[in-house]
């Protein structure tokens, strides 16, 4: 008893962490920024856009793509064949600006976004391939700040950040984005550093001749963005990660609960299968092969841990151990207690970078939710393992409804060079 | 209109130097700062530790603490007796961690002589930590050793912190919380661990949670004009409350969080020292405890008293000073308040807070002097410096000599020989005693529940309820000061010292030690 609440003590503590990694100081919170662009457009870049049964949100997403300010950058939009309408609206919006949008179809018996990609991967004319998912709210200016980044970091790959806006839309949904602003602002900028870095599904940058020195994405993974991530991570590229605020590709969290468990599932599902893959092995440090092990195997421990820390209390205290031994089954709390104080003062900071209004119910939802969403991802966790288990390996795909697209004015942070 | 055809600039650029993330560059601090605070540690804890065992004389408080820290490391709970809330227990759990050693070096001592040696540590902790906050407080090299000479060689100093009080680890640990909170290099963790020692500090005196506005202070300026200033404050409430949280837990699963009947109860005990505990007077009132409890403080040393009363009120107007100051301030302004409870030992928690004001404003008035500028700038400051030093030197001799050369314990240790090698089996026997004493009966072969903190005997039920017969079945009481202290109060005591004879008589009128054999035959 004592020795597992001192393990997940230790976990939960590891964790908290990393996940503060960004704040931890001043210093380190200014380097996890996009240097100010110099105004040069010196590379060249593809974005593809897969687009899946994504015909209400696709165009807006294309518009604001044309929007932007880079001058050399092209659209490949991959539309599956037997998805009509999807590919209907792409080939329209392509119409209105010519040369710039290529549309690509996939005619793969199973779809799934990684097969998208490679699909697209030979059409791609660019020095750097960029992914968007069909419903991203991309900032006119990013591929600017990506095309700096690239040159000033001599990197091969760009991480830029994703945020999940819509906080106010549900319970979970609050928790959902504080976990991506967690994860974005701060987290990922520690794999970075280390080494070793699971990537993201959009907004992700990629110099064309290492993604085709690395074969492109798996089509057979459920997690292709971390796999590519850690294959990359273990031949040694050069991954930077960069947030702002200001420029950050806006999303929208999955309209129901349901939807968010099968996104998760898969998502875990996909972690495990990099896991086992054993790419990771490759790195070339003992650090970075602990941190990926840790990193790939986190949502089953977290799982793992939210289940068994409030059984284990619930047992020192029904059972009526020693005191001092019920004292310890309490020590994992305090990380994970911890957490909600930052995730709450992450929910002040995240509306003041954002411009949205925070109110008291908002920090009420977010502790109430606290346990209810842990349940959630721990469902998700054992899904995820129930269903690599039974072989069960298709795309679950997540739908959504636009709910991020309304016009928000974001308010930069301060010192920030957008 | 394809890529290849658009308006792209297209240039062979040169490689882009690699620019490398930025960090801090790596604090290259020369030692010198650690040769000194070594070096004047040193000197103080020989100050400190020299005679630790014969001045000041023992009180009952230190033998209560070491009688609980003995609880502790035996498995025997928190407390000799039934732990009620009465302080959090943090401080002795600490004092059992250190003081098996001495207890271990140096068996010929008695228990409160050997605890004292497990307070060095301790107080060399706080030495350490006075000399880091200095410096973190921007204040010069030897403003810094000022601080930690006034702190560490003012008699009043060397007195108080020689005794086993709690207040020296809750002064050691929130000191730890103030250089935490002034970290250079403004690290969330940092802060964290300023909130878990704020809450360790609390949870060793809990009186120390008046000086908890200080570190707030310190932190607010520190991270001033950062980004990261909102989730500094977050790390700090979350130690602070995890830690802290502990406290009532243990009382809750103990199901000794809420007052009831039939068992003790930390809510309870709060109620009674905030609402029942009587007060001591007012300080102006001439005849009141509180007043002949500053008299004697400022018989001790009057110095460092009304210097660091008068640097206070300076200090609150300088900026960088304002942390300390505030300490010092709320804790003088709370000493000095009509009605209240003043304990003995109050006055530990202020002293490394007015030596740093001291020496802070020194720092600032010699800065302000800027003597580089002519002679007799310096001549100013050789004069004040002169002047200072001897008004204080005399003084601080006369004390530290005092605390060198006196022997206040010999009548303790006549007694604790004596009840180890002269009473008749002590294996059957029962002994009322106060706590300097408690100890060492133990030791003496007594059986534990046998030896009785005279304290307990009216004023819990379940010592009471161990004596069917009553006073009867007490074969000796120890009369000391402390036992005689408050005579007519303890109706059992009394009747015990009226109805037996003295067998053993040590020391002089005023701190007697009588070994009494109980006369049981008396009506």
């Amino acid at each position: 008893m004592i020795v597992v609440s001192l393990v997940l003590a230790g976990f939960a503590a590891v964790t908290l962490w990393w996940t503060m990694h960004a704040w931890r100081t001043p210093e380190t919170l200014a380097s996890t920024r996009f240097a100010a662009p110099d105004g040069e457009h010196r590379l060249t870049f593809s974005l593809l856009v897969p687009a899946r049964h994504e015909q209400a949100v696709l165009e807006h997403t294309v518009q604001r793509l044309l929007e932007s300010t880079h001058e050399g950058f092209e659209i490949i939009v991959i539309v599956g064949h037997d998805d009509p309408e999807t590919a209907e609206v792409a080939h329209r919006v392509a119409a209105t600006a010519p040369g710039r949008i290529l549309v690509v179809t996939d005619t793969n018996e199973q779809k799934n976004k990684p097969r998208a990609l490679n699909t697209a991967l030979p059409y791609c004319r660019g020095d750097v391939v960029g992914v968007f998912d069909a419903e991203d709210q991309v900032h006119p200016q990013l591929l600017e700040h990506v095309d700096h980044a690239f040159r000033s970091t001599d990197a091969d790959v760009v991480q830029g950040g994703v945020q999940l806006i819509n906080f106010h839309s549900s319970w979970y949904s609050l928790h959902n984005c504080l976990e991506y602003f967690f994860w974005f602002r701060s987290r990922l900028h520690l794999h970075a550093r280390k080494g070793f870095i699971p990537l993201g599904g959009n907004t992700v940058f990629v110099r064309t001749d290492v993604l085709r020195a690395a074969n492109g994405w798996d089509g057979t993974c459920l997690a292709e963005d971390c796999d590519l991530g850690v294959r990359l991570s273990s031949r040694g590229a050069k991954v930077v990660v960069a947030y702002d605020s200001a420029i950050v590709t806006k999303e929208e969290t999955p309209g129901t609960l349901t939807s968010l468990l099968k996104q998760r599932t898969r998502w875990n599902q996909g972690f495990l299968q990099v896991y086992r893959k054993g790419e990771w092995r490759r790195l070339p440090e003992f650090g970075q092969r602990m941190l990926a092990r840790y990193t790939l195997t986190q949502p089953f421990l977290q799982a793992f841990s939210g289940i068994v820390i409030p059984i284990g209390i619930a047992i020192a205290i029904w059972a009526q151990l020693p005191v001092f031994v019920a004292l310890i089954t309490f020590v994992p709390v305090i990380p994970m207690a911890a957490n909600l104080v930052f995730q709450t003062v992450g929910l002040r900071d995240f509306g003041l970078q954002y411009g949205l209004r925070t109110r008291w119910h908002h920090y009420a939802r977010l502790i109430l939710g606290a346990f209810p969403y842990a349940l959630v991802l721990a469902v998700a966790a054992l899904r995820a393992v129930w269903r690599e288990y039974t072989g069960k390996r298709n795309w679950e795909l997540t739908a959504h409804t636009g709910a991020h697209l309304t016009k928000q004015p974001v308010k930069a942070e301060s010192g920030v060079a957008a | 209109m394809s890529i290849a055809e658009m308006p792209t600039q297209v240039i062979i650029l040169p490689d882009v130097p690699v620019q490398p993330e930025p960090r801090p560059a790596p604090v290259r601090r020369s030692r010198t700062d650690l040769y000194v605070v070594g070096g004047l540690a040193a000197v103080v804890l020989f100050f400190m530790a020299w005679n630790i065992t014969g001045f000041p004389t023992a009180t009952d408080d230190e033998g209560t603490y070491l009688a609980q820290a003995w609880a502790v490391q035996n498995g025997q709970g928190l407390a000799h007796y039934t732990y009620w809330y009465d302080h959090p227990p943090l401080a002795w759990i600490q004092l059992a961690g250190l003081a098996w050693l001495p207890a271990m070096l140096f068996p010929d001592l008695i228990a409160v002589a050997a605890g004292r040696i497990a307070m060095l540590p301790v107080v060399a902790a706080s030495l350490v930590l006075v000399y880091v906050i200095s410096r973190r407080l921007e204040l010069s090299r030897w403003a810094a050793a000022l601080a930690l000479l006034t702190f560490g060689l003012s008699p009043l100093s060397i007195t108080m912190n020689r005794q086993i009080y709690l207040d020296s680890f809750a002064v050691a640990w929130m000191l730890a919380a103030l250089a935490l909170a002034l970290s250079p290099r403004k690290h969330l963790w940092h802060y964290a661990a300023a909130g878990a020692a704020t809450a360790v500090s609390v949870l060793s005196k809990e009186t120390m949670l008046l000086t908890a506005p200080a570190v707030l202070v310190a932190m607010w300026q520190n991270a001033a004009k950062t980004s990261t200033r909102p989730w500094a404050f977050g790390g700090y409430t979350s130690g602070i409350v995890l830690v802290g949280v502990f406290y009532p837990l243990y009382a809750l699963l103990r199901g000794e969080l809420f007052p009831g009947e039939g068992h003790v109860s930390l809510i309870g005990a709060w109620q009674f020292q905030l609402m029942s505990r009587s007060g001591s007077g007012t300080v102006f009132d001439e005849g009141s405890g509180s007043h002949s409890l500053i008299t004697s403080w400022l018989y001790y040393d009057t110095v460092i008293l009304a210097a660091g009363l008068v640097a206070t009120v300076i200090a609150l107007a300088v900026r960088r000073l304002r942390a300390p100051a505030i300490a010092a301030t709320i804790l003088a302004v709370v000493a000095l308040r009509p009605g209240g409870y003043l304990p003995a030992m109050y006055v530990v928690q202020i002293l490394p807070f007015f030596a740093i004001v001291i020496a802070g404003v020194t720092d600032e008035g010699v800065r302000r002097l800027e003597p580089q500028r002519s002679w007799w700038r310096w001549a100013i400051l050789g004069v004040a410096a002169a002047t200072a030093l001897t008004l204080v030197l005399p003084r601080w001799y006369v004390g530290d000599r005092r605390a060198l050369t006196t022997d206040d314990n010999a009548q303790y240790v006549a007694a604790a020989t004596y009840l180890r090698d002269e009473l008749p089996d002590p294996e059957r026997a029962t002994i009322v005693v106060d706590d300097v004493l408690w100890i060492d009966c133990v030791d003496a072969g007594f059986q534990r529940e046998k030896v009785i903190w005279f304290y307990k005997l009216d004023l819990d039920t379940a010592v009471a309820r161990t004596l069917p017969d009553g006073w009867r079945d007490v074969d000796y009481i120890v009369s000391t000061p402390a036992l005689r202290q408050d005579p007519g109060s303890l109706p059992t005591v009394t009747k015990l010292l009226t109805n037996s004879t003295p067998i053993a008589t040590f020391g002089p009128e005023d701190g007697r030690i009588e070994i009494r054999r109980i006369d049981k035959e008396k009506p």
